[in-house]
């Protein structure tokens, strides 16, 4: 057993776990924030990305002791304190860019990330950014239309 | 046209309200998105109960071995370990599965392995723990020693007549067979000029929703109550199903489906874990949860593996005279659905074709394969398939366009609505107009004209065509079709309960499982064009509560949302909108024909406005009961129901298994890669018809979807086992589903035929990519082969396949020598 310190979207989170502890679990179970979903458990749906100091990981592929005093985003980050939604959040909405949502959190914090990285991108190096997202359900375009969208929306706030 | 991402919003200002949904037709942003973004769905594996505990299963390792001996002791040892079941001991306590197709049922097979296992991943022992890494340590120390048993691979080894049985108790292992014929197939077969033969095979791979099977069960024994929670798609079937098992009334149970993270029929299997989670909650008085790992999910519930033997009857024109069909399906062994996949073919058996003689055989048959589930149309992908193969392969013997043998033998609108031999009726549609639009916008003509001069520049680019009905809304008697007693259940209907809360929000329980396809979005524009509301205004239950009113096989599957469960939803808001009215005017003193529900109130023409607001009509409608009409009820709340008028009765000469028949062309460019033999989508086109659509930005989702599952099903997925029946596919990293980066930009168009039998022209939409696809991307993939003179009769088309295929011909041999 390990105590750790991890904060999660701005705020400490401190348990006693043992060492074996996934990331995700401790999400989810210990900080009890159920936004960030296991679709597979060896790395490749991406349902369980989060940002670690900023950059996407899979959560299920690292212990909750390896990020130990670092600071880590969820999907609920997203969201404004006054319940404003995000353009990432938006554009996913005005896109139809979900059916069962079970993966959409990984796909928004993927579009969190690569927005910031990078200044333009087209579909498909979107397309090839998301490969390691996996959605059974839309087929990925309209994914793609609500990256293109939020990158835009991201630009135009920017400029 | 309907572009994609450009779908139309109403709402541009206020972007999180969820006004202005009083507009059926329009693609109104989803309101389960607001819960989504935010992270909270609230999936089964969110729900977490008081004093939670985890289960954990052991699988079989073996796909057909004896149990000789089951040691627990070291798992019950461990600490934290409150309980470990094996399978002998929960078939003691437990009453085996049958088979709802077959005459005979197989009695042998419980919810965890008995006896022996049948198949690689068959739950085998079952452990409860303070948590869920506990239980998984408990299932490693448990020992069990296995006898292996010869090992059946193939529906032929199964059919050999010394082969050992999957079930010991039944003659055979051919659990099911039947044979059909509509028409005088004789005549027509002698008076075609050319008869086509050809085996054509489907194989194992499935939809593999990113969500897993989840239960979370409470058996409460003070009340002998059991509360469960699950991703199931059919619970009301699992409550009967359950309570059969277990031996608990089914009045003492409530099932819970909270939203579902992707159903694609794969969760109507999950009833069985439900039975075993419930169980163990029933054995040990503590909360328990059950969360399936991939692997686990990747065992088993699939599609079956088979192969349909096909004989067409043609005049040299390519009118089609007659069609024999013998399926051969290895069911695996779980017989509870065995036969399923091959009546269902009956709803799209003759495709978008007159097909005026017909004759079906099938033969289901057990093996070592794991067990099937209704997966994305069932039987119909591959019925669609096998059909659109034989059509290009007639084509190709007749000498005719592959676009020209279609037209020639399309049902013709004018003969709307259309019986097919067997009893299907196509109740609307204008498939040569649907097929002329794809062909357009495809540039089929300057494919056909390109792809030679491409050839000569040692390219290998093709386009290929599919043409498939899509039926919705089961006619749930079919399953029985080959059992001579009077089916559990037949005809479609539901049931849904709609109120006015004492709060005046309109409340819905649709009582089907949300499973991602908009039901929550398109039940509140629905209701808000009935009750002229705002969305915010009304309350659509994204739960299956079996509290509710439902049938014995409600559930979110066949297609059957925008039929009779909104037919449902309607028949009670309107009976509820009726029943406001009369309280109303009784309360008012005003005439009832003056009133309506106008702009979120109660209007009234004579006053010339609102005389009610909602919250003043629960007021009354709940507590001032000398208020009403003389005989009306108190209370705000309707209990009511729909049946599709058009169900026929099972007559095995005359029958319809599905009620609404959406239709699709799919054109699909591909090129060949020289080098890696790897096919690549340039092009696909798809022109769907499902009747009128309520929601645009939904089903432009579900018909881009379906097909992508389709695309997966065509190139890459597939379900592999080692001559032991062993699965060699067991992670994401081994069974290929496709990504963003294999799945093309597809351009969609919707053409909208309304169907007169639904209760607002809609028809399905769900399923129809998966359906149509297969037969698209094979017959492109062909195309842009013909120089190599192969023909693609199985799937998926990968590059390794491809290789096989052509390797031996002298076009390839031509290359490489130039090479």
């Amino acid at each position: 057993m390990t105590v750790v310190n991890i904060k999660i979207n701005g705020k400490k989170y401190s348990d006693d776990i043992e060492d074996r502890t996934l990331l995700v679990h401790f999400i989810r179970d210990h900080a009890r924030l159920r936004g960030t979903h296991i679709g597979c458990d060896t790395g490749h749906c991406g349902a369980c990305t989060v940002l670690l100091n900023d950059r996407p990981v899979k959560s299920c592929q690292i212990l909750a002791v390896q990020v130990d005093g670092e600071s880590i985003e969820t999907v609920e980050s997203l969201e404004g304190s006054d319940g404003k939604l995000s353009i990432e959040q938006e554009a996913f909405r005005e896109h139809f860019a979900m059916q069962c949502g079970y993966c959409t959190s990984g796909f928004l914090m993927m579009t969190h990330h690569l927005i910031r990285e990078y200044p333009e991108l087209s579909r498909e190096e979107i397309r090839e950014k998301l490969h390691g997202n996996y959605c059974m359900c839309t087929g990925y375009q309209q994914i793609v239309d609500a990256v293109q969208d939020a990158q835009k929306r991201h630009n135009d706030k920017k400029s | 046209m309907m572009k994609s991402g450009n779908a139309q919003v109403l709402e541009p200002a206020d972007k999180t309200s969820t006004s202005s949904t009083r507009n059926v037709g329009k693609a109104v942003r989803r309101l389960e998105d607001l819960r989504i973004i935010r992270g909270k769905g609230g999936y089964t594996d969110d729900i977490e109960l008081g004093n939670q505990h985890y289960a954990a299963i052991l699988s079989s390792p073996y796909a057909h071995a004896r149990i000789k001996r089951i040691d627990v002791s070291k798992a019950r040892n461990l600490p934290g370990v409150v309980l470990v079941l094996t399978g002998q001991e929960a078939a003691k306590i437990t009453r085996p599965m049958t088979s709802r197709a077959a005459t005979v049922s197989p009695k042998s097979h419980y919810i965890m392995a008995n006896e022996k296992v049948r198949y690689m991943g068959e739950p085998v022992a079952a452990v409860v723990a303070t948590s869920r890494y506990i239980a998984q340590d408990a299932v490693d120390l448990i020992e069990v020693d296995y006898e292996p048993l010869p090992v059946i691979a193939s529906i032929e080894d199964a059919m050999k007549k010394d082969a050992p049985r999957i079930y010991e108790e039944l003659d055979s292992n051919e659990i099911v067979t039947d044979h059909f014929e509509f028409g005088n197939l004789k005549r027509a077969f002698q008076e075609a000029d050319r008869i086509v033969k050809d085996r054509i095979r489907i194989h194992r791979y499935a939809s593999t929703p990113l969500e897993t099977f989840v239960v979370n069960a409470f058996y409460d024994q003070t009340r002998d109550e059991l509360l469960a929670y699950a991703t199931d798609q059919q619970p009301g079937r699992t409550v009967g199903s359950v309570s059969a098992c277990l031996g608990i009334p089914s009045s003492n149970i409530r099932l819970i489906v909270p939203p579902v993270g992707g159903g694609f029929g794969y969760k109507l299997a999950v009833w069985q874990y439900v039975a075993i989670i419930s169980l163990l909650s029933m054995k040990c008085g503590k909360p328990v949860k059950w969360v399936q790992t991939r692997m686990e999910s990747l065992y088993a519930f699939h599609r079956p593996r088979g192969y349909m033997d096909a004989e067409f009857a043609l005049r040299k024109d390519g009118k089609i005279l007659g069609v024999k069909l013998t399926d051969w399906q290895s069911d695996g062994n779980w017989p509870y659905v065995s036969a399923l996949y091959s009546l269902i073919k009956f709803a799209n058996m003759s495709g978008v074709y007159e097909v005026p003689n017909l004759q079906f055989e099938y033969h289901c048959v057990a093996t070592n394969d794991p067990p099937v589930v209704q997966d994305r149309g069932v039987g119909k992908p591959f019925m669609a398939f096998a059909f659109e193969r034989m059509m290009d392969l007639s084509a190709k013997e007749l000498g005719i366009d592959r676009a020209r043998i279609r037209e020639v033998n399309f049902v013709p609108p004018e003969k709307m609505p259309y019986t097919t031999a067997s009893g299907e009726v196509y109740e609307s549609g204008n498939y040569p107009l649907v097929f002329k639009k794809a062909l357009e916008m495809s540039r089929y003509n300057y494919w056909i004209n390109e792809i030679p001069k491409l050839r000569k520049e040692g390219r290998y680019v093709g386009i290929g065509i599919g043409c498939a009905i899509e039926p919705g809304t089961s006619n749930l008697g079919y399953y029985f079709l080959s059992k001579a007693s009077e089916p559990d259940y037949n005809g479609a209907g539901q049931m849904s309960t709609v109120e006015i809360g004492q709060d005046g929000i309109i409340k819905v329980n649709m009582n089907g499982p949300e499973i991602g396809t908009g039901h929550v979005t398109t039940i509140t524009q629905v209701v808000g064009d009935i009750f002229d509301v705002d969305a915010e205004k009304i309350l659509v239950d994204s739960w299956f509560d079996s509290a509710h009113g439902h049938l014995t096989y409600a559930g979110t599957y066949s297609n059957a949302f925008n039929d009779v469960y909104l037919g449902a939803v309607m028949t009670a808001a309107k009976r509820l909108r009726d029943k406001a009215l009369r309280i109303s005017a009784s309360y008012l003193h005003l005439p009832l024909e003056s009133l309506s529900f106008r702009n979120g109130g109660i209007f009234s023409e004579e006053a010339e406005k609102e005389v009610l607001t909602l919250k003043q009509l629960a007021k009354i409608s709940y507590g001032q009961l000398l208020s009403f009409p003389k005989g009306e009820e108190p209370g705000l709340k309707v209990v009511a129901g729909y049946i599709n008028p058009t169900a026929k009765p099972f007559v095995r000469s005359d029958f319809n298994v599905q009620l609404t028949h959406a239709n699709s062309t799919h054109i699909v460019v591909v090129e060949v890669s020289k080098d890696t033999w790897a096919p690549r989508i340039i092009d696909y086109v798809i022109v769907h018809d499902a009747g009128r659509v309520l929601n645009p930005g939904i089903v432009e989702g579900l018909a881009i979807g379906s097909t992508a599952s389709g695309i997966g099903g065509a190139l890459y997925e597939e379900f592999l086992f080692d001559q032991e029946e062993n699965n060699l596919t067991l992670t994401f990293g081994d069974y290929m589903k496709p990504t963003a980066m294999e799945i093309p930009e597809i351009r969609l168009e919707m053409h909208e035929s309304p169907a007169p039998n639904t209760v607002l022209g809609t028809k399905a939409v769900g399923e129809g990519g998966a359906i149509t696809s297969l037969g698209a991307v094979a017959s492109a993939v062909e195309n842009a082969l013909e120089p190599f003179n192969v023909r693609i009769r199985s799937l998926p088309i990968t590059p390794e396949n491809i290789w096989r295929m052509i390797k031996d011909t002298d076009e390839y041999r031509k290359l490489k020598g130039a090479n």
